[in-house]
Formats: C-alpha cells, sequence, structure tokens
C-alpha cells in the first residue's frame, strides 16, 4: 500500500510521508500517514469534507508541522523547508474569497509568481514578465492582462491563480480544488492544460477535487484521505466498491465504462 | 498669508504636515488593505501612556512613546504565536490597559502639564526644530524600509498564506510591517494627538481605497488625500484658531465621503 509508483528507473521519491500526523491546535486532522511520491507523478487526492486533503498540502508546503513522523519534499523536511525551495512549489489555495476592489491587475497577480524566486531587493526582469505573459496565455487569458484582478468572474480568477503558480516554473505543482466551481469546458480545459504541463515538464502534480470521474482518466494513482490514508493506488485499485463504501456510505455506486470506473456519489452525507 | 511662512513655527508645522501626512498615506495603504486598522488605534493608545511616562519620570517623551509603540506590538506578536490570541483581542486589551496607564501616569503628575494634553489631542504649531528632525529622520526610515519590501508587502496584503506558500518569508515580513504602523504612529503622535492619528492613518488610504484599482494609484491619491488634509487642516485651523489635529482630521473625513461619492467601485 505505500509503495510508490512502479518507475523502472529506481529514482527517489520527491515526497514522502513517514508515519506523519497533523492537527489543529491538538486536534487529530491527519494520522499515520505512510506513503511516498515519485518525481513526475500525477496524483489525484480524493475524500469527503474535512477528510484532511487541504492539510496534506499545506503541510507539504511547511504551513503545519507534524505532531509526529515525518514529511519530507526535495528531501528537505517540510516544516523547515527555507524560501527557495518553496518557490519550487506552485500552489493553487483552495477557493478563497479574494476582497473583490483589492487593487492588482491580473498580470501583477500571475508576475507575483516570481517574487519568490526573485527574491527579496529584486524586482521583476524582462524574463519574469515574459514567464508570467507565457502562462497567462497557457490558461487562456492573454486579452485580460491589465484588467483588475476583482473585475473577472470566479472561474477567470481561478485561472489567474492557476497561471501565478505556473510562473513559479515549480516542480510540484499543487492544486486544491482546481476545477470547482469553474464552467464545463473550463474545466476539460483545465484539466488538459495541467495534463499537458505534467507531460512536458515532467511536474509532479497534487489534484485535489471532489470530481473522482473528471480525473480518475488523467492520473497515474489515486489517494483517498479520510483523516487517515485509506487507499491509494491506481484508479482501479481505489475505485471500488468496498474501498469507497467504507469512506463515502454504502449508497456508492460503481460502475465499469469503457476500461474506467464510474463513481456515483450519493448526496447525503455520512460525517 | 505668504508672511505666514516667515514664522519658524508655521515653517516647521509645514514641514511636519508634508512628512506626517505622506508618510501616514503611504503606511495607511497597507494598513487598509491587511486590514490593521485597529494595530493602529492601539499602538496610539499605548505610546501615549509611554509619553505621559516620559513626562513623569523626567524622560524624552517621543523616545518612551517608541518603546511603549513598538513594545505592544511586539507583546502582541507574542500572544498571538504562544496562545493564539486573535489579533483583534490582544490589541484591545492594551488599547485600554495602556489608556489606565496614562490616566495612573497622569494623576501621579503633581502639576497640571499642558504639553501632555498637546500629545493627546495634537500640537502641530508647537513642534520644536529637535521634534522636526526627528520625524524626519524616522519617516526616512519608515519609507526605506516600505520601499525595499514594497513588491512583498502588496503580495502579503494581496494574501498571506499565498505569499508564504510560494516562498516569501511572510511572517517576518507582516511583523516588519506591524513595527512600521507602530513607528508612524509614533512619528505622527505629537502633530496630530494620540486621539485622532490613526485617523490620518486610514482615512485617506481609505479615500484612496475608493478610488483606485493599481496600488500605485491607490498610494497616489492617498498622498494627494493626506497632504490636502495635513496642510489644508493646518491652514485652517490657524486662520479661524481651531484645534489643528481636529481640523485635520475633519477635513480627510469630508474627502473620505467625497471619494465614496466619486467612487467607480459602486
Ligand atoms: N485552520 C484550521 N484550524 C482548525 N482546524 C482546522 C483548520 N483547517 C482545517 N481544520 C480541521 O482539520 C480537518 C481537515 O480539514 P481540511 O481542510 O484538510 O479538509 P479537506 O479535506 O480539505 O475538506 P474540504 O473538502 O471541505 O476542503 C477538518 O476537521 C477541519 O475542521
Ligand atoms: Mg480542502
Amino acid at each position: 500500500m505505500n509503495s510508490p509508483a512502479v518507475t523502472a528507473e529506481g529514482t527517489a521519491p520527491i515526497i514522502t510521508f513517514q508515519d506523519a500526523s497533523f492537527a489543529y491546535n491538538g486536534t487529530p486532522a491527519l494520522e499515520a500517514l505512510t506513503f511516498s511520491i515519485m518525481p513526475g507523478e500525477f496524483l489525484g487526492i480524493i475524500g469527503p469534507n474535512g477528510s484532511g486533503k487541504t492539510t496534506l498540502l499545506k503541510a507539504l508546503l511547511g504551513l503545519i508541522a507534524p505532531t509526529a513522523g515525518r514529511a519530507t519534499i526535495f528531501d528537505c523536511t517540510c516544516h523547515t523547508l527555507r524560501c527557495h525551495h518553496r518557490a519550487k512549489i506552485g500552489y493553487l489555495p483552495q477557493r478563497s474569497q479574494l476582497d473583490p476592489r483589492f487593487p492588482i491587475t491580473v498580470f501583477e497577480t500571475v508576475l507575483m509568481g516570481r517574487y519568490g524566486a526573485l527574491g527579496l531587493f529584486h524586482r521583476p526582469t524582462a524574463a519574469d514578465r515574459e514567464l508570467a505573459e507565457a502562462a497567462l496565455h497557457d490558461v487562456g487569458l492573454p486579452e485580460l492582462k491589465d484588467r483588475p484582478l476583482g473585475q473577472l468572474s470566479g472561474g477567470q480568477q481561478q485561472r489567474v491563480l492557476i497561471a501565478r503558480a505556473l510562473a513559479q516554473q515549480p516542480q510540484v505543482l499543487l492544486l486544491d480544488e482546481p476545477t470547482t466551481g469553474v464552467d464545463a469546458p473550463t474545466q476539460t480545459a483545465l484539466l488538459s492544460l495541467i495534463r499537458r504541463l505534467h507531460q512536458q515538464r515532467r511536474l509532479t502534480v497534487l489534484f485535489v477535487t471532489h470530481d473522482i470521474n473528471v480525473v480518475s482518466p488523467v492520473v497515474d494513482r489515486l489517494a483517498l484521505l479520510n483523516r487517515r490514508l485509506v487507499a491509494i493506488g491506481t484508479p482501479a485499485e481505489v475505485l471500488t466498491k468496498a474501498t469507497l463504501a467504507a469512506v463515502y456510505g454504502e449508497a456508492v455506486i460503481v460502475t465499469s465504462q469503457g476500461g474506467g470506473s464510474y463513481v456515483i456519489v450519493a448526496d447525503h452525507h455520512h460525517d | 498669508m505668504t508672511d505666514l511662512l516667515t514664522y519658524g513655527f508655521m515653517q516647521r508645522a509645514l514641514a511636519a504636515s508634508v512628512m506626517i501626512g505622506t508618510l501616514c498615506a503611504v503606511v495607511g495603504v497597507f494598513v487598509v488593505l491587511r486590514g490593521l486598522a485597529f494595530v493602529g488605534a492601539g499602538t496610539a493608545h499605548s505610546a501615549f501612556a509611554g509619553v505621559t511616562l516620559g513626562y513623569l519620570v523626567g524622560i524624552n517623551p517621543m523616545a518612551m512613546a517608541l518603546v511603549f509603540g513598538l513594545g505592544t506590538i511586539w507583546i502582541v506578536q507574542a500572544l498571538n504565536e504562544r496562545s493564539r490570541t486573535a489579533f483583534d483581542v490582544s490589541v484591545g486589551i492594551f488599547y485600554a490597559a495602556s489608556m489606565a496607564l496614562a490616566i495612573v501616569f497622569i494623576g501621579l503628575m503633581r502639576t497640571y502639564n499642558s504639553e501632555v494634553y498637546g500629545y493627546l489631542f495634537g500640537s502641530i504649531l508647537s513642534v520644536t526644530p529637535s521634534e522636526l528632525w526627528t520625524i524626519g529622520l524616522l519617516s526616512a526610515v519608515a519609507l526605506t524600509c516600505l520601499a525595499l519590501f514594497f513588491k512583498e508587502f502588496h503580495f502579503i496584503a494581496f494574501d498571506q498564506e499565498m505569499a508564504a506558500a510560494s516562498g516569501i518569508p511572510a511572517t517576518r515580513l507582516f511583523f516588519l510591517l506591524l513595527n512600521l504602523v507602530g513607528l508612524t504612529i509614533v512619528i505622527a503622535l505629537k502633530a496630530v494627538g494620540a486621539l485622532l492619528v490613526f485617523a490620518l492613518l486610514i482615512i485617506p488610504a481609505a479615500a484612496a481605497y475608493q478610488l483606485a484599482s493599481r496600488l500605485w494609484t491607490m498610494i497616489l491619491w492617498a498622498v494627494g488625500v493626506g497632504l490636502t488634509s495635513t496642510i489644508g487642516g493646518l491652514l485652517l485651523s490657524y486662520a479661524f484658531d481651531l484645534p489643528s489635529g481636529a481640523t485635520i482630521t475633519l477635513l480627510a473625513t469630508a474627502l473620505f465621503f467625497l471619494a465614496v461619492l466619486a467612487s467607480p467601485k459602486r
């Protein structure tokens, strides 16, 4: 269960959790995680509300320290990460309420992705601006460059924030529900963009989502969380009635469709 | 009106107005964007407690204001880290406690000291040459810090967690920003008064927030409103023999409402 994805050359994992637990003010949020992620892997992370998906990403960024065990990324202990390490991790936070009147343009927002790599006292150069332009182009919004960010729709803002993460030229991309609240065509476009970047740049991607059926055809492996690691493996391994029912309840329906599994989670909640 | 400028006290008051109006406006932009207005109010009161202690024991009141103002910020930060007391709550405790301290210190003074009340209500016309130098020097320090970390402060105001996650030393720089707010309060304390200084910190920036959709334009608007308020308030208070701190605050408030009416963001 904790074996990393099988890659022919025995490279070292880029991310490892060793019996790692995380808590907020003494209340456990994630317990005894043990698994690792290989460079260039595309991992989908699923689980019900409050199951610790966001906590896992924050732990990797070193924003919370483990209460037990160890979490490492790039061979560094996560909670002692230095700024130049963080600059190599692109992070899209779960949809947060942006102040619609905050004085910032779309381009300035994307350019902020360069600040970590630039370091203190350095102003963005022409090369940084080019990277920001390219990232904005990647998410398909070059024409909105000079608009105030607050004037964009929620889905467009989401794409701008993804562009900000891409402008970092990250090695690892942490995406917290990037497709939530985004229309279906944009969802497909975003997903194929992330997949393309993952393939072209050998980017390691951790993709948190509730849309199991949208990501399962794309990911290498899926991790199912519920305050602990319930299962990790290929979509076919994880998306079984028995595994999902333990987390989402008996009302889960799993059907086979053209080689993949299609999951229907019933509406009512078991918390 | 021009012969006004031949008076030394008027020259100093104008110079102080320009420096304080500019500094408060620029720092105020980050205070408004990051939601730190209450921190400004709290430090103003503890700085005033420092002033009263300074007069009581005979130490330079502005130095004591600096110690108390920044001391409050350091303790509030420590409380926030150790006991997870919400910022507003611990600032509120200091707000009240330092006012109580100031009242005790004033009570311990045997004689009536009008200079203490000058610090409470503001007396820009009585700024001394050495105070002017202090204002100038500290303003330069504060504005230099802002310029050095400008892009980081913009990011932190936008989203501190995102800034931290993408490799900005956000916690430390936020603490620096808090210290700059405290420093600004102390610089403006004598001229505008402990009760009103916080108005000068937030009102010009709040007016600018109504008008601008880019950071630079917001700063320019804030400085415009700030300077109009301080210089205009000074001249009005001189012409009509009104208290300067109150006149400056009322003028800034009037400009704020003008900005709300003119706001394209509505
Ligand atoms: N800042 C916080 N302070 C205290 N508790 C928190 C905090 N953030 C999360 N928690 C708790 O930690 C647990 C895991 O939260 P987390 O945000 O990781 O869940 P999630 O899987 O991302 O949920 P969702 O699908 O709703 O985004 C929850 O029980 C939550 O209440
Ligand atoms: Mg979450």
